[in-house]
């Protein structure tokens, strides 16, 4: 259960008061593996001798004194699109299933320079699309609050690891909603910085202008301990902003009294998708905000549609000419719903991409423009609890999609999914905290506040799996 | 596939060629009512004056004399 797993700064705590060892929380770590995972298929390759080798070398650091920081000695894990020099990097496909990289992703190397200790690579959808999926070389990660319901993605692995408490920390993706969705899903937090906050090289590409990385975590301090280690400028990253990395931690506890937040609200309450169980939830937690001092108002937005359809434009059009040798050359080597995903790029014009560009700039602009007058936005995550892998709706037609995560992927703002209770079947709900541009300590505050309110940190956020 | 238009699947067809993809049958059933809602969405795009900009305009820093 995951609240058998202390947080990364209580195994922090318990490593610098020598009441454990980062050896010990790393075996422990590999057999909530061992013992979960056959039925939930969250990792792809488990990597128990490089974890100890990681973990002898944290121990043997706080042993000569020496402390890189809250990410020392901790147990974590990376979805398997990020390089990982000598360890196999499949993108969950055929077309990668043996490729080992030579060096790692600059996020792998900041988390294991900072004394991390990788338990193993996650599944995903395959290229960080579609799914999930059947027909390719690994099975698709399954729910830990129910193992008939999907994880969503595309970070598939990184939500259920986290939830079944494998490990605190998985590193995920998000180019349309692909941390915050399986976030969502599976009762995780899932935080998406602000684009160009966290490194993308060494990170396979889906759609260069809308990719970012971020973790997925069980509580919110987590996601604020993690940030703080990997993010910053990467100069060999082309997006990567020069820009000062904040403390995410120092007013984490703070609250929101005096905060202004702004909700969208016709962005999600008209939508096709939306729950009863998820719009009440929404509600108590704008309650809870509003009750610990945040004055909380409905804003307006241009329409979601035109969100949805700009980002939809830009993901397919990269993606495609990301893949497009290999689409020509061995297109069924590919799953088919990822088939499905790629092959539309094909489709669309020049102009149809320079168009949503222009949009996006104003789309930006707009956003922008109301966070000038609020702290931050709060929106819907997913608009409902994770369906049962027989309902899943086709990946191609949007008007239903399950998620409205894709909006701050197009805009760049910092996004975080924070669970807000239970829903159907007793299965996490969510909502979305949306903050100014490289404001995450904002949106991390905003979140725990939330949280604190849920006590989804503690036992109510506990996966029965 | 009744509600995809004649137009809209020929243009897929000819999108598909023109890339070089060999398009099974059964991809291209399952990808046309996405490639028909995609199509609508684009046009949402449009409209925008000649003056508006792309989001990736780009400007260049100097870099001082050689």
């Amino acid at each position: 259960m995951a609240g058998d797993t202390p947080s990364i700064a209580e195994m922090g705590r318990q490593l610098r008061a020598h009441q454990t060892t980062s050896e010990a929380l790393t075996r422990a770590a590999l057999d909530r593996v061992a013992a979960a995972d056959g039925a939930l298929h969250a990792f792809i390759t488990v990597t128990a001798d490089r974890a100890l080798a990681d973990a002898r070398k944290a121990d043997a650091a706080f042993a000569a004194g020496q402390d890189a920081g809250p990410f020392q000695g901790i147990p974590y894990a990376l979805k398997d699109i990020y390089d990982t020099g000598g360890i196999r990097t499949t993108c969950h496909s055929k077309l990668r299933e043996h490729v080992v990289p030579a060096v790692d992703s600059e996020v792998a190397r900041r988390l294991a320079a900072a004394g991390g200790t990788l338990v193993g690579k996650l599944a995903t959808h395959e290229f960080a699309i579609g799914g999930p999926s059947f027909d390719l070389p690994f099975p698709p990660a399954r729910n830990p609050w129910n193992v008939e319901h999907i994880t969503g993605g595309s970070s598939s692995g990184s939500g259920a690891a986290v939830a079944a408490g494998m490990v605190r920390m998985a590193m995920g993706s998000d180019t349309g909603g692909s941390i915050r969705g399986p976030a969502a899903y599976c009762g995780t937090v899932g935080m998406k910085a602000t684009y160009g906050r966290v490194s993308r090289r060494g990170v396979f590409p889906l759609s260069f202008t809308l990719d970012h990385t971020g973790p997925l975590t069980r509580a919110v301090e987590d996601a604020a301990i993690t940030l703080q280690v990997i993010a910053g400028h990467d100069p060999l990253d082309t997006a990567s902003a020069d820009v000062p990395v904040g403390d995410y931690l120092a007013g984490l506890q703070g609250g929101v009294a005096g905060m202004r937040l702004g909700v969208p609200r016709a962005f999600f309450a008209k939508a096709l998708a939306a729950t009863p169980d998820m719009l009440a939830a929404f509600d108590r937690s704008v309650a809870a905000l509003r009750e610990a001092g945040a004055t909380v108002e409905d804003v307006e937005l241009p329409e979601y549609a035109l969100f949805n359809a700009c980002g939809r434009v830009i993901l397919t059009s990269e993606a495609y000419a990301v893949h497009e040798a290999d689409l020509r050359t061995r297109l069924s080597d590919y799953g088919f719903i990822t088939q499905q995903r790629f092959v539309l790029g094909a489709g669309l014009t020049a102009a149809d991409l320079v168009q949503a560009f222009r949009v996006r700039r104003q789309l930006t602009d707009a956003v922008n423009a109301v966070l000038g007058r609020y702290d931050a936005l709060l929106t819907a995550s997913a608009l409902a609890v994770a369906p049962r892998f027989d309902a899943v709706p086709d990946p191609n037609r949007s008007a239903a999609a399950p998620m409205q995560t894709l909006p701050f992927n197009v805009t760049g703002h910092p996004a975080m999914s924070v669970p807000t209770g239970k829903g159907e079947g007793g299965l996490p709900l969510s909502l979305q905290v949306v903050g100014r541009p490289f404001d995450e300590a904002t949106v991390f505050r905003i979140g725990r506040a939330i949280e604190r309110a849920t006590g989804w940190d503690g036992a109510a956020g506990e996966c029965p799996q | 596939m009744a509600d995809i238009p004649d137009a809209t699947a020929a243009e897929f067809d000819a999108a598909m060629l023109r890339a070089g993809l060999a398009v099974p049958a059964a991809l291209r059933a399952a990808v046309l009512p996405g490639y028909a809602e995609l199509r609508q969405q684009v046009e949402l795009l449009r409209g925008l004056p000649a003056t508006a900009e792309p989001s990736n305009v780009f400007r260049l820093h100097p870099m001082g004399a050689a």
